[in-house]
Order: C-alpha cells, then sequence, then structure tokens
C-alpha cells in the first residue's frame, strides 16, 4: 500500500531512533528538575536588579580582600570566590547589596551528574556522544515531519490551529499534544542538534579573549573603582563573571565576563584596555544550552519537562496508531476471479477495515465467496455480482491514501458484466466534508454502465454502530443475505421491539396498488419523519424497512403492493385493530433539517410518504417544493386532499406534480430540469434537497443535479452531499 | 580551681604553638590562567614532588568528578595506591581561556629543597599533559610568571 512520504519517513525516523529518544526523553524529565531544584534556593536577593558593579565591587573588595572572582549564575544567585582572612579558600553566596554570606554552593549532585552523562553520552563517551547528537537530529526530523502531517491532514498552514476530530484517543492526542508541544521539541533537539555539531567542531568553534598591551598600561589619572565609568554603567544582572585583579601591580586588571562581551580594565584608572565581543557560534551556544536546559527559566525548564513527557506519548501512541493500521492487513480466502462479492476499502487509519471485514465474514459464513481489497487495486473481477465499498475521507474531501487512484482506475477499468453496488461512507460530521470522498464515489459509479446502484449510498457518523447496521438491514433485503452485522459493531445497539395497533389502512379504496397505512405505537416513543420501521412479516430474520411519516400523532408508511411482496403482502391484509411487533430505528441522515431556507422535496411513488409527515410537521413554515412524480391521476389522487390541505394551512408553499403516463407523459427529473434555476438558488442560499424513492429516478435527478451544480453554481455535486444539502433516502 | 584551669589553658596554647611551629607553613595563591582551547573544561591537579622525582603530596585537585581522575594517569598512580582525603583542596575545573585563583599550603621547609611543583592537565578526548608546567620550588619561581606547556597559559603566585 501506499503511505505518503512524510508519514513514511515520520515512522521510520521515530522506528529508529524510540530506544534512544525513550532514554533521552526519561533523562530529560530529570534532568529538567535540576535548574528546579537550584532556582527555589534562597539565594536570590532583593536588590540585585538594581546592583551596579560600581556599587558591588568595591565593596566586596573591602570586605573580602582576598577575592579573585565574582559569578553571577543562571539563576542570578552572585557567587564569590578568593580566600578568607585566614587565607583559606572561600566560595560563597553573597548578597551584592551588603556583601553578607548567604550560603555555600555545593556541589553538583551526583545523581544529577549521573543522569546528565547518560543524557548526553550514554556513558560511552564521545561515541556515546555521537549518538545521542545523532539521536537529537532525528528527533528534529521527526518533529518536521511530524508537522508536515499535520499540515497534509489539516490542509494547509493556516489551518494548521484549526480544531482536530477526535477520532481515537491515541490519534487525537498525539496530534493534539504534538502540535502544541512542537515548539519545545523542535528547540530541544534543535538545540542539542547544535549542541553536538558544536561539539564535534562540525560547526568550528572559536574563542575570544581580551588581550592586553601591557606597555600601553597607564597608571595615571587614578580613579577609585567606584567611580569608574564602566562599573558605574554596568548592572550585575548584565554580568557572567567578574574577574578581579590578582594582585596590586599595575599590569593585574579587572576582568568583566558580560552576557555579549569580555572588557579588561584597568584597576587604577577605570580605562577599558581591550574588549572583545563574543563570536555568533559561541552566543548561540550558550543559547542553546540556556534553551536546552532551561537553566535560566524555570517556567521553560518546566515546558521542557512536559515537552520530554510528551516524547514518551509520543512514542507510546505512535506506536499504537502504527500498529492498529497495520492491523488492517488483509486476508483473503477466495481470490479475485472466483469471488462474487467484492468489497473495496478506503481508509486512512485502518478503521474503515473493521467493518469491511466484518462483511467479508459474515459472506464467508453465507457460503458466499467474497474478496477484500484496498480501493487502490481496483481492477477487473470477472466472477462479480457485488461491489461493496467503504470509504473514508481525508483531509478537506480528498481520497485516504489507498483510494488515490481509484478514480483513475475506475475510468480505465470497466467490468465485463453487470454489477451492483452499494457505497458506505464513513467519516465524522465534526468535519465540514462529511463522506465527501464516498458521494464522489457513488457519483462516479452511477455512471458507469456496467454498475447499476443496489441501495442507495450510507453513511456512517463517527463509526456509528446504529447506522452501519442500518446499511447491513437495507444491503441484507436487497441482496436476500442477511448480513448480522458482528456483535462488537452493535455492542451499544439493543433491538426493541415495539406493539404497533394498526389504525388505519386505505389498501381498499385504491386497486393499483398504493395504500397508506396508519399505526398507533402502544407505548409512548420518540420518533420522526424520515425515521424507518422495520417489520418482520414472517416472524423470522427476514425485515422490512419502511419511510415513516408522522401524521397527526400516528406512524404512517407508504406502501406499493408488489406481486409477491413478503412485506407489502403483509401489511395490505392488515386490518385496523390488529397488532404487530416491529422496530423503529433512527434515521438521522434523512430527517427535515432544523435549520434550513427552503426544502425542495423530490420524490416518486411511495417514496413520498415520509414527505407527507414532514410536512404535517412544518408548523414554522419552512418554504417547502414538493415534486412528485407518479404514474397516473389517479394513483396520485391517493396524496392530494391531503396536499391540498396543508398548501392551504401554508405548510406546502408549491405543488409539482409529474405523470409518467398520461397528459405530458412527464417524470420527476423532467420538472427538477426545468427549474434548474430554481434549484441552484436553492442550493446556494443554504436549502436542503431530499429526494425519496426509487434508485432510478434518484440517479436520473442526480444527474440533473451535478449538471445544475457545475455550471449554475461551479461545485461538484458531492460539495452539497456532504454538506447535508442534499439528502436521498432511495430504494 | 580557676587557676589551675588557666593555667591548663595556657599549656594547652602553649603547646599548639609549638606544634605548629615545628611544621610551618605558608600559604600561597595561585593564580592560573587557561589557554585558549576548545573542549571541555580540564581538569587540572597540583602535586608536590619530591627531590627523587616522586608524589610527594597533593596540593590542589581543579574537577569535582572523580570518574575523570583516572585520565590524569601519573597522578592517579600515586592517589590510588596512597589515598587521601582531597574533598578540602577539590575545586572546580576549568574551561579555556578562562582563570582560576586557589589557595594552597606549601610547608616552608620544601621550599628552595629541591621539591617540584607540578601542574599536570587533561581534557576529555582531548591530550593529557603530565608537566603542563613544573617548576622548581623556589622563591624565584614563586614570584615570577611560569608559562605552561599546554592547556595550561601561565601561573603565578602570591603569598597570602
Amino acid at each position: 500500500m501506499t503511505i505518503s512520504i512524510w508519514r513514511y519517513s515520520h515512522l521510520a525516523l521515530a522506528v529508529s531512533s524510540f530506544l534512544l529518544l525513550l532514554l533521552a526523553s526519561v533523562t530529560g524529565v530529570i534532568l529538567a528538575f535540576e535548574p528546579v531544584a537550584q532556582k527555589i534556593q534562597p539565594y536570590h536577593t532583593a536588590g540585585f536588579e538594581q546592583a551596579s558593579l560600581a556599587q558591588t565591587l568595591p565593596l566586596l573588595r573591602s570586605k573580602y580582600p582576598g577575592i579573585s572572582e565574582l559569578t553571577v549564575n543562571h539563576h542570578q544567585f552572585v557567587i564569590i570566590k578568593g580566600s578568607d582572612n585566614k587565607g583559606e579558600n572561600l566560595e560563597a553566596y553573597i548578597d551584592p547589596q551588603t556583601g553578607k554570606i548567604l550560603g555555600t554552593p555545593e556541589k553538583q549532585s551526583e545523581f544529577f551528574l549521573w543522569v546528565t552523562d547518560l543524557h548526553r553520552s550514554l556513558f560511552i563517551h564521545e561515541t556515546g556522544r555521537f549518538i545521542i547528537g545523532l539521536t537529537a537530529f532525528l528527533l528534529l526530523l521527526i518533529a518536521v515531519s511530524g508537522t508536515m502531517l499535520i499540515i497534509q491532514r489539516q490542509r494547509g498552514i493556516k489551518r494548521f490551529f484549526t480544531r482536530i476530530v477526535k477520532e481515537n484517543a491515541a490519534q487525537y492526542y498525539h496530534v493534539v499534544l504534538g502540535r502544541l508541544s512542537l515548539i519545545p521539541i523542535i528547540l530541544i533537539a534543535g538545540t542539542g542538534t547544535y549542541l553536538s555539531l558544536v561539539r564535534f567542531e562540525i560547526i568550528p568553534p572559536e574563542k575570544v579573549a581580551t588581550e592586553v598591551d601591557f606597555d600601553a598600561i597607564k597608571e595615571e589619572p587614578r580613579q577609585e573603582p567606584a567611580s569608574f565609568a564602566i562599573f558605574k554603567n554596568t548592572l550585575l544582572s548584565e554580568v557572567q563573571s567578574v574577574e578581579f585583579p590578582f594582585s596590586d601591580d599595575p599590569e593585574d586588571y579587572y576582568t568583566l565576563k558580560l552576557k555579549d562581551r569580555e572588557v579588561a580594565v584597568n584597576q587604577l584608572t577605570g580605562e577599558i584596555l581591550s574588549e572583545a565581543k563574543y563570536p555568533t557560534a559561541q552566543l548561540l551556544t550558550e543559547l542553546s544550552l540556556d534553551l536546552h536546559t532551561g537553566r535560566t527559566n524555570i517556567i521553560w525548564a518546566i515546558i521542557l519537562a512536559v515537552a520530554s513527557g510528551n516524547i514518551l506519548f509520543f512514542i507510546y501512541s505512535g506506536f499504537k496508531i502504527s500498529f492498529r493500521r497495520r492491523a488492517k492487513s488483509i486476508k483473503n480466502k477466495y481470490t479475485l476471479d472466483e469471488s462474487r462479492f467484492i468489497i473495496l476499502v478506503g481508509s486512512e487509519n485502518g478503521n474503515t477495515f473493521r467493518f469491511a471485514r466484518a462483511i467479508q465474514q459474515q459472506l464467508i459464513k453465507h457460503g458466499q465467496k467474497p474478496f477484500l481489497t484496498e480501493l487502490n487495486n481496483y481492477t477487473l473481477y470477472p466472477q462479480a455480482e457485488h461491489l461493496i465499498i467503504l470509504t473514508a475521507t481525508y483531509g478537506l474531501g480528498d481520497p485516504p491514501t489507498n483510494a488515490k487512484r481509484f478514480v483513475k482506475l475506475l475510468q480505465t477499468t470497466p467490468q465485463a458484466q453487470p454489477v451492483r453496488y452499494s457505497v458506505i461512507g464513513f467519516g465524522s460530521h465534526k468535519y465540514a466534508d462529511f463522506c465527501k470522498f464516498a458521494f464522489e464515489v457513488n457519483q462516479m459509479l452511477s455512471h458507469q454502465a456496467w454498475a447499476t446502484p443496489l441501495l442507495d449510498m450510507h453513511t456512517v457518523n463517527d463509526r456509528s454502530p446504529e447506522e452501519f447496521s442500518l446499511w447491513a438491514e437495507a444491503w441484507s433485503q436487497q441482496a436476500g443475505i442477511a448480513l448480522a452485522v458482528l456483535p462488537e459493531l452493535r455492542k451499544t445497539q439493543t433491538k426493541r421491539f415495539e406493539t404497533l395497533t394498526v389504525a388505519a389502512n386505505t389498501c381498499c379504496e385504491n386497486t393499483e396498488g398504493t395504500f397508506l397505512i396508519r399505526f398507533q405505537p402502544k407505548r409512548k416513543i420518540k420518533f420522526t419523519s424520515g425515521d424507518l420501521l422495520a417489520i418482520y412479516p414472517a416472524n423470522d430474520h427476514r425485515e422490512r424497512l419502511y419511510s415513516i411519516g408522522l401524521v397527526q400523532q400516528e406512524l404512517q408508511v407508504s406502501v406499493r403492493l408488489l406481486p409477491d411482496g413478503l412485506g407489502s403482502g403483509f401489511l395490505h391484509r392488515l386490518k385496523p385493530g390488529d397488532t404487530i411487533p416491529a422496530r423503529i430505528i433512527k434515521n438521522d441522515h434523512f430527517h427535515f433539517p432544523k435549520k434550513a431556507t427552503g426544502v425542495l422535496m423530490i420524490a416518486n411513488g411511495t417514496g413520498i410518504g415520509p414527505f407527507l409527515g414532514m410536512i404535517c410537521q412544518n408548523s414554522q413554515q419552512t418554504p417547502i417544493h414538493l415534486y412528485g412524480g407518479f404514474r397516473d391521476r389517479e394513483s396520485c389522487n391517493l396524496y392530494k386532499p391531503f396536499l391540498e390541505e396543508n398548501k392551504t394551512a401554508q405548510r406546502l408553499t408549491q405543488l409539482h406534480l409529474a405523470l409518467s403516463r398520461e397528459g405530458e407523459k412527464q417524470y420527476v427529473s423532467d420538472l427538477i430540469s426545468r427549474d434548474a434555476d430554481l434549484v441552484a438558488n436553492l442550493l446556494a442560499t443554504g436549502g436542503v434537497i431530499m429526494i425519496c424513492g426509487s434508485l432510478a429516478m434518484q440517479k436520473d435527478v442526480t444527474a440533473i443535479l451535478e449538471n445544475i451544480c457545475q455550471t449554475k453554481l461551479n461545485q461538484n455535486i458531492s460539495y452539497y452531499q456532504s454538506r447535508s444539502q442534499l439528502l436521498t433516502d432511495c430504494y | 580551681m580557676k587557676f589551675i584551669y588557666k593555667l591548663c589553658l595556657v599549656g594547652l596554647v602553649f603547646s599548639l604553638f609549638t606544634f605548629n611551629a615545628s611544621a610551618q607553613t605558608t600559604k600561597y595563591k595561585c593564580l592560573l590562567q587557561m589557554s585558549n582551547y576548545v573542549g571541555e573544561e580540564a581538569y587540572i591537579v597540583v602535586s608536590l614532588i619530591n627531590p627523587k622525582g616522586e608524589y610527594e603530596k597533593t596540593l590542589y585537585v581543579m574537577g569535582p568528578d572523580k570518574k575523570w581522575y583516572k585520565t590524569i594517569k601519573e597522578w592517579h598512580k600515586f592517589y590510588s595506591k596512597k589515598p587521601a582525603n582531597i574533598s578540602a583542596i577539590t575545586g572546580a575545573s576549568v574551561a579555556g581561556g578562562d582563570r582560576s585563583v586557589t589557595v594552597f599550603e606549601i610547608e616552608n621547609a620544601k621550599i628552595n629543597a629541591n621539591y617540584k611543583l607540578r601542574f599536570e592537565t587533561a581534557v576529555e578526548d582531548k591530550e593529557y599533559y603530565v608537566k603542563d608546567l613544573e617548576i622548581p620550588l623556589t622563591t624565584a619561581s614563586l614570584s615570577a610568571k611560569n608559562d605552561g606547556t599546554g592547556f595550561i597559559r601561565y601561573v603565578r603566585f602570591s603569598a597570602n
């Protein structure tokens, strides 16, 4: 399978360095606490920020005549070194304002020394340093490839910080935390790499020091150190260290090591003897150390600890994600040449494969020959009768990596025999482009001469077991093979049977075969128009689904009596007062939109069923245009009084009827062609189109809509499909 | 009674004084200026070498981590044979270009008596100098500037 170069590098780099990264991160977290432990010592004094060298140096020199050096450490503690009055070595923290000794610096803790050594050289000196340096560089590459992956995932740098959809915990937090700790990690890796380069002298190190011309040293005019200009103008906080003159000899001088330069100062006159700016490489090294160790800032040290901790989490979650991706490895019992059922999968993270495998296993259980593969492997399937496509969408409506070639392959590889297809889109409504690629695949298949839809396209939001079961039920009904989806997939679903009492049945009034039947649920249940009614006509596993209309608190379905129809025959025989067991299945994707500027309903035959309920429920008077296609006047008379009544009550705005066997012999699709401008305007202004009826009608109407979208709106139809502006429920 | 105590105290002080006088020492402040080499901080040991050319005493150790002591090879042989408590005379290692000022004690009797002062240096993954600087322990050399041959640029002393 193909995976993008960034993902491949991200994984390859991580695999090759994770043990060392693990070690470096653990030790890194520990080491981050060294500056923290140091900083909380009580040696910082209140007057530090204001103290100048003119105040401090003469004071210290008179108080400690043996002073040789003053150091300001990274925590801004002031340390003096020298010898005390008894000539003993002296090293102490002092208060620069008073010169008072505050404490004695302790040697670096053995523990931290040990951990530092492990962190930077694995106890194997130069070889270890090289390995760790390389690891730092790899981490930098991992961070860079990770950034590229986020950009790819979010579709653009501008969207880098937009919301990430939570699909599964490992992946979600891998990306979310990755984004948050990106900067510290890049800094850790970058500075680590830089320090190694300096260490191995790949970046040429330089050292400068002040060069003093001893012949030019003057002894006049003498000044008190307290009035040296350089001392007055230099704050203690700008200083790294001050070396005091070793003796009173005029050739001995002060050396001030400031943050950016070194200055030699005549101890008698205060004249600047020499000045040397540190080279950039040295400043960068210092900066790198500051950033890498967090020694200057306690908050940064804590951020570094957290970022290092995150690396540990990335190692864990990254491997979890990879293993999940690996888990999608495909096993086939039958070859593609002998299989009747071809299951094609488009999946970025392998989640969709679970569903595909469930279908595959069910088919095998029923003695069928399925063949499962990725969309990119699409080819000729000589024995294929059914094509089942399960696909996710990646980024902003793009195909997943393993489905990128499918579009092209489909054009160039037509199947030789007729094949019936069914597409299931997997996605999340949290993304703007819900199942866009699946809609496109479905659309493209509808253009293939060899392909006929077995079902309307289904979508599964957030891997909902209910929605997947809905597809499975619909598919089973059409294909005649009961797909009992795996228990794990329908874990959350409990089959709950309702008892429905027949309230009215128009079966006797109409000879032509279309009738309306109304039920009164025994128990108060929540449902709405567009939901599905599942009945069990033979009291066995065989299930039949009908789209519900909620009319006057009753559940109404519109049915066409078929010659040997199992479900329709059963319903036809029901008399008022009869009770049946049934199930009501939520069908969220075909509910009347809560917010829409207008709704255009397209139905043929009994497809008008759910619309009758929706119109009846339209108390907010959303403009509704109903386009209905019927055979003749008689077959639409069943609905006409009801529709006229609702039109008067302003729950229905416009009613357009097409009769295919009378008068102008029109199809409903002809009406849509006629009203193309209205359709385009509706879509452009946020209206919703709902289609319910036969798949043949859907195909015709969709072709027209596709044309309208392209010519009048300059958009692909999948744009509106993925934004729930085009809803279909066809059979 | 009080008088007896005082007498004892005086006696004690006196005896201490005489003991001190028997091994009279002088403290020297030592300025060690490093050359501008590039690399890790140097570990430096200052030793007193007797007229036979053998190590007699460790005067100062610049470098806190025992793990590196073995890199100062010659001194380490002596130190491992005759381990001494050096914690009081141990200080920080010294980086290239830096200077270090330390104080050490030398018995007056050893001066001008064919003894030598040896400065031994080692830097991780760089050279090791047994005699980066070795000077005769004489009044003259203790008042002069002594140039090093390795990582040390020069050493100067002043009596404390």
